[in-house]
């Protein structure tokens, strides 16, 4: 459930105002770029507030990219999006598919030093099911374990899927066989936790605070607002061995691209009111920039359970009203990719020839005429809802606005809420907001992963009230099917069928734009969120 | 002193006329906007898109290719009449306030000038941010349930009404005391003791005599405060509890395009120096009243 | 005379009172319901009574006002609901912790700098120089900060390269250095108008004349007999200068990506945050109350005038 703060792109380096908190080890002349001679193995990279630090908890993006790097799990993704072992030497699946038994490794030993066993195991993943644990997410990625939901409903304390024979044997058993099953044991919700650490937690004093996890990285400070440091794990068993020594995240915000070329951060990303000048291939900075697309899509949600968007003529008209691509291309510099559909480009069952809805104004009036409301008079007040603080929304969605008002005659309002209370409000059943902009990045490459967990009408991540049982069965289907080809023609027809019913206005598919120093070897821009700093080296 | 004497006054002091001549242009701009504008605030064209200043565009496009000088020009109306309903719903309250206090004393004093100094007991911005924040959710969410005030929320202006409250709610704290002062010293006066001598009434004083005799400095604290108005209500929006897009105001207008300060930094530079030569003037203008209307004493 | 000043210092734990009684209901109950706002419009009933009952809101006012303030007391502001799980009082003494140096760097410039310039311009009263100084500071007084911080940003850190862009890195490196400019401009405007007042007040009075009379230098008057008594007033300001320590410094602080208490502040007030809300509301009034007690108090000791009953 990696909801991405969509636009963020914009907003990363719009609405965070001001420049970086310093660091401790940086003398006041580090204004000055510090002579090559004397460049200590530490990372500077630019980072932002984490909503959570508990990997259990973890629902969107920015948590997660901390959480992967101080915890681990089985399994992982390599940063070539394979599903590689982690914890997890091997495993064997029995022939129905449903029983998973994990080989794991016996040299890990958490940051403090204890070592971890399949019982660590077994003890996180009932704590992540746990219904005081509160985890919005062990629904979605543990749900298909056995006795899981019964955990979180508070009907057993046992998670009778998940066992172990011998310290380094781990037996977890599912409900059916699921494909992308271990796909989803690389989410944080399934990572080992310290028992003894969790059970430090006490009022003011989070555990979070001092976490201690298996992962390459440790958590050294966090600076509500200021920074975040990482350092490595000196036990780390993986490969490769984490080569920085630490990893400082300044998240107080700034002028990304002043503290870039002054060398306080050694890579940012590049937001809109740089982009020409970083594309301009007779920029210095030129050949320091790296573009990749990310497997996200950023949409506007046209929420089915409240009205007026219960009709799908009025949720049709709304996206026909929108020229879309004009705004990609314009609004948004052509900086990201117009999304005519759900599955982003590199996604396993994209498709490249998805028909999206035209942009058709004058149908777009004949639909709401069509519909059960019959005018624009008749239609309730409609509400966006946008995540933020400030003053400024992001264009795309000012642009939509004017679109609405002057192809339908609807005056749409704009609330903006802050992040973390935002993500709050739109898990809630049914989500109070009529619409509201926000994006999904992919967890695990896997078509699952978008159309099943935020379309299925039972997902709890279905934040849009939709509900299409033709989609349920596809997706049902395709959920143990074993055959790869057919797999990939249930999720494109479960893909249509969705974009027909207009439940989501998709608007683009991101795209990073990362500047990295050429002293800095190994920096991945994964197109999704996996660890990725164990690969990093500093030149002297 | 009559109106000719104080304008003959403003007019030679040189920074006084400036202040005049902005104000009268601010309030002019204010009320023809939709005249003067060449097109509308919200008007935007993804076809010319951050276009630089032409004939066309005197102050280039935005992002989303609106015209910024039309945009300036519609935020002198925001400006303006963000300043009269504040002033004018927070003055009257100042005024009877600090008269009731200044004229009657006592118990009604003690608590009316006790609750001014709560007001005043906050620092800077502080309190309109905490009265932004905290009641504007709470009066939005009052429009939305009552049914005279649903067009306003229907046009999308009830950021106008939260502002406006909050700064009235704060502003009257100030005026009262003025007046009351006022009333202190002009009720010791010998003519005051005369007309009661005569036998008016108590009312008769206050409004005959001692209201009149006020009005100087009030006409001096209004121009003063109204300076204070317009940079709380761009302090308000720009940090995006105040006047919110897309409707037009200075403060928002400077937040919305921040991230461009560095590569077209007249997106930025534009409504924060209009903001900056506003209050500028109200300021000069209110000292040129000042002396204006109290020739003998050169400074304050 | 001196039953004013008791009766001042009395006022101020009834003000304080009421200020956290205002801040406590406005805060809890100003925005709506505190408990919908947590778990938003269609919470499930029981849901909200159990969160309703051990957050306390289930007792009565008074009773929940006075727990606020006991725990208030002991130093405790509760939690912050945006930082999850961080007490507020640790969040505010750390952001206190930069705030108060880059206030007193900021003072410590424009408050010295004012007091010369207000000084020069009264003994130089009505000459071009003296107009130059007045001038200067009404439109130091009305340029807002977010219209020079990003003319001195453009100019100073991006065309010059001179100095740094923001950040914070203590009050020895560069980084203050804009800030503390942009924030000392109105402080100085201040001062300059303060101490020129005050001086011109004082030249005019009779003890001034009577040393002139003397045959006293105007230098030797100017430093012996105005001076003294023309800073008095500029006390004041100063005074009310380091009361809004705590939420003076907003823009500033966000403009130039200091981690202060401005800064946490605006995050913490979009947020919807009311424990930090009313932690900051409350603290920025006791702060500012307290720095103009003491400078009343300040006043009666160094100026006999006062004392003498009226």
């Amino acid at each position: 459930m990696k909801n991405l703060r969509i636009l963020s792109f914009v907003l990363l380096l719009g609405l965070v105002l001001g420049a970086c908190g310093g660091t401790e080890n940086t003398e006041p002349s580090e204004f000055t770029p510090p002579a090559s001679s004397q460049r200590p193995p530490v990372l500077h990279l630019l980072g932002a507030y984490p909503p959570t630090r508990d990997p259990h908890l973890a629902t969107d993006a920015t948590s997660a990219s901390y959480i992967v790097e101080i915890y681990s799990g089985l399994v992982t993704i390599d940063p070539d999006l394979n599903i590689v072992p982690d914890i997890a030497t091997s495993w064997d699946i029995s022939d129905d598919g449903t029983v998973y038994t994990f080989h794991l490794r016996d040299d890990v030993l958490f940051h403090n030093g204890k070592p971890v066993t399949a019982e660590d195991f077994k003890w996180s993943i009932e704590r992540a099911c746990a219904p005081e644990t509160t985890s919005p997410v062990a629904d979605t990625y543990l749900g298909d374990i056995l006795g899981c939901r019964e955990k979180l409903r508070g009907e057993t304390f046992n998670v009778s899927g998940v066992s172990w024979s011998d310290d380094y044997t781990l037996e977890i058993a599912i409900d059916a066989p699921r494909h992308y099953f271990l796909a989803k044991l690389t989410y944080p919700t399934a990572f080992v936790l310290d028992r003894d650490n969790v059970g430090q937690d006490r009022p003011n004093h989070p555990w979070t605070d001092n976490p201690v996890g298996t992962g390459p990285f440790r958590l050294n400070r966090y600076t509500q607002g200021e920074e975040l440091i990482l350092v490595r794990n000196t036990y780390y068993y993986g490969d490769p061995m984490p080569q920085v020594e630490r990893v400082e995240f300044m998240i107080s915000g700034g002028s990304p691209m002043i503290l870039y070329e002054t060398d306080m951060l050694d890579s940012t990303p590049v937001g809109l009111q740089d982009l020409d000048r970083v594309t301009d291939s007779n920029d210095p900075l030129n050949a320091e920039l790296e573009i990749v697309p990310q497997l996200s899509t950023g949409y506007i949600a046209l929420n089915a359970d409240q009205p007026p968007f219960d009709d799908p003529n009025i949720r049709l008209a709304f996206i026909m009203a929108v020229d879309r691509e004009k705004i990609v291309q314009v609004v948004l510099q052509g900086a990201v990719q117009y999304a005519p559909g759900v599955l982003p480009p590199g996604m396993p069952g994209y498709d490249p020839n998805v028909q999206g809805i035209p942009y058709d104004p004058e149908r777009a009036r004949q639909l709401i005429a069509e519909s059960s409301y019959g005018s624009v008079e008749n239609l309730p007040d409609v509400i966006i809802n946008v995540s933020g603080g400030g003053g400024a929304p992001p264009g795309a969605v000012e642009a939509m606005l004017e679109m609405w008002r002057n192809n339908l005659g609807i005056e749409v309002l704009l609330q903006q809420t802050e992040y973390s209370v935002f993500l709050v409000d739109v898990s809630q059943r049914p989500n109070p907001y009529q619409m509201f902009s926000l994006g999904w990045i992919a967890d695990y490459p896997d078509p699952q992963d978008f159309l099943e967990i935020l379309f299925h009408s039972e997902s709890l991540d279905n934040k849009v009230g939709y509900n299409n049982p033709e989609v349920d069965r596809l997706l049902n289907e395709a959920a143990v099917e074993n055959d790869l080809e057919r797999r990939v023609e249930l999720y494109r027809q479960v893909e249509r069928l969705i974009i027909e019913d207009g439940v989501w206005l998709t608007t683009s598919h991101g795209k990073n734009y990362t500047l990295t120093k050429p002293w800095v070897t190994g920096l991945v821009n994964p197109p999704m969120v996996i660890e990725r700093l164990k690969y990093v080296s500093i030149e002297p | 002193m009559n109106f000719k004497e104080v304008m003959k006054e403003l007019v030679r002091n040189r920074p006084a006329l400036f202040g005049l001549v902005i104000v009268t242009a601010l309030f002019l701009t204010g009320i023809f906007a939709p005249w003067l504008a060449p097109s509308h605030y919200r008007e935007q064209n993804l076809d010319g898109v951050n276009l630089s200043i032409s004939w066309e565009h005197p102050l280039g496009t935005d992002r989303l290719g609106r015209d910024i000088f039309s945009r300036i020009i519609w935020g002198a109306r925001t400006a303006s009449f963000v300043v009269v309903i504040t002033l004018a719903l927070g003055t009257p309250m100042g005024i009877i306030f600090g008269a009731v206090a200044g004229s009657f004393g006592g118990v009604i004093d003690t608590v009316i000038m006790r609750i001014a100094d709560i007001l005043f007991a906050f620092p800077g911005m502080l309190l309109i941010f905490f009265l932004a924040a905290t009641l504007g959710p709470r009066i939005d969410a009052l429009a939305r349930s009552t049914e005279f005030l649903d067009p306003l929320v229907k046009g999308g202006y009830i950021d106008y009404v939260v502002v406006i409250a909050t700064l009235a709610l704060i502003g009257w704290a100030g005026m009262a005391r003025l007046v009351r002062s006022q009333f202190l010293s002009i009720k010791e006066r010998d003519y005051i003791d005369a007309a009661r001598g005569l036998g008016a009434s108590n009312l008769r004083v206050i409004f005959q005599h001692i209201l009149p005799n006020t009005l100087s400095p009030i006409i001096v604290a209004l121009s003063m405060g109204a300076g204070g108005v317009i940079l709380s209500e761009a302090f308000l929006s720009f940090l995006g509890i105040g006047i919110r897009p897309p409707n037009p105001s200075w403060g928002a207008m400077i937040f919305a395009n921040y991230q461009f300060w560095r590569t077209q930094p007249m997106l930025v530079w534009v409504p924060g120096l209009v903001i900056g030569i506003i209050i500028l003037a109200f300021n000069f203008l209110g000292d040129g009243l000042n002396r204006a209307f109290n020739p003998f004493s050169k400074r304050r | 005379m001196y039953g004013y000043l008791i009766r001042r210092v009395l006022w101020i734990p009834l003000l304080l009172a009421v200020i956290t009684f205002l801040v406590f209901i406005l805060g809890v109950y100003g925005p709506g319901d505190p408990i919908q706002l947590m778990l938003g419009q269609h919470a499930n009933p029981e849901t909200v009574a159990r969160l309703k009952h051990e957050l306390g809101l289930d007792r009565p006012l008074l009773v929940q006002y006075a727990d606020y303030v006991s725990k208030l007391l002991h130093g405790d502001l509760g939690t912050s609901l945006k930082f999850r799980g961080q007490p507020v009082s640790r969040l505010i003494s750390r952001c206190l912790g930069v705030s108060i140096p880059l206030n007193v760097v900021t003072l410590g410039w424009s408050i010295p700098l004012g007091i010369l310039m207000g000084v020069v311009a009264a003994y130089k009263e009505d000459t071009a120089l003296d107009r130059a100084i007045v001038l200067t500071v009404v439109i130091g007084i009305s340029m807002p900060v977010f219209a020079i911080a990003p003319i001195l940003l453009y100019f100073f850190a991006v065309k010059a390269h001179i100095l740094p862009p923001g950040g914070w890195d203590g009050i020895f490196s560069a980084n203050v250095i804009l800030p503390a400019i942009v924030l000392g401009i109105g402080p100085l405007a201040v001062m300059v108008r303060q101490t020129r007042a005050a001086v011109l007040q004082t030249i005019s009075e009779m003890y001034v004349t009577t040393a002139r009379a003397k045959g006293l230098l105007p230098k030797k008057i100017m430093f012996k007999h105005i001076m003294p008594n023309a800073l008095i007033p500029v006390l004041t300001i100063v005074g009310l200068m380091m009361g809004s320590l705590v939420g003076g410094a907003f823009i500033t602080e966000l403009l130039f990506g200091i981690p202060g208490c401005g800064r946490v502040a605006f995050e913490t007030f979009t947020a919807r945050d009311y424990p930090m809300i009313m932690a900051f509301t409350i603290l920025g009034a006791t702060a500012f109350i307290l720095s103009n007690l003491l400078i009343d108090i300040l006043y009666f000791v160094i100026d006999p005038r006062i004392r003498r009953p009226k």
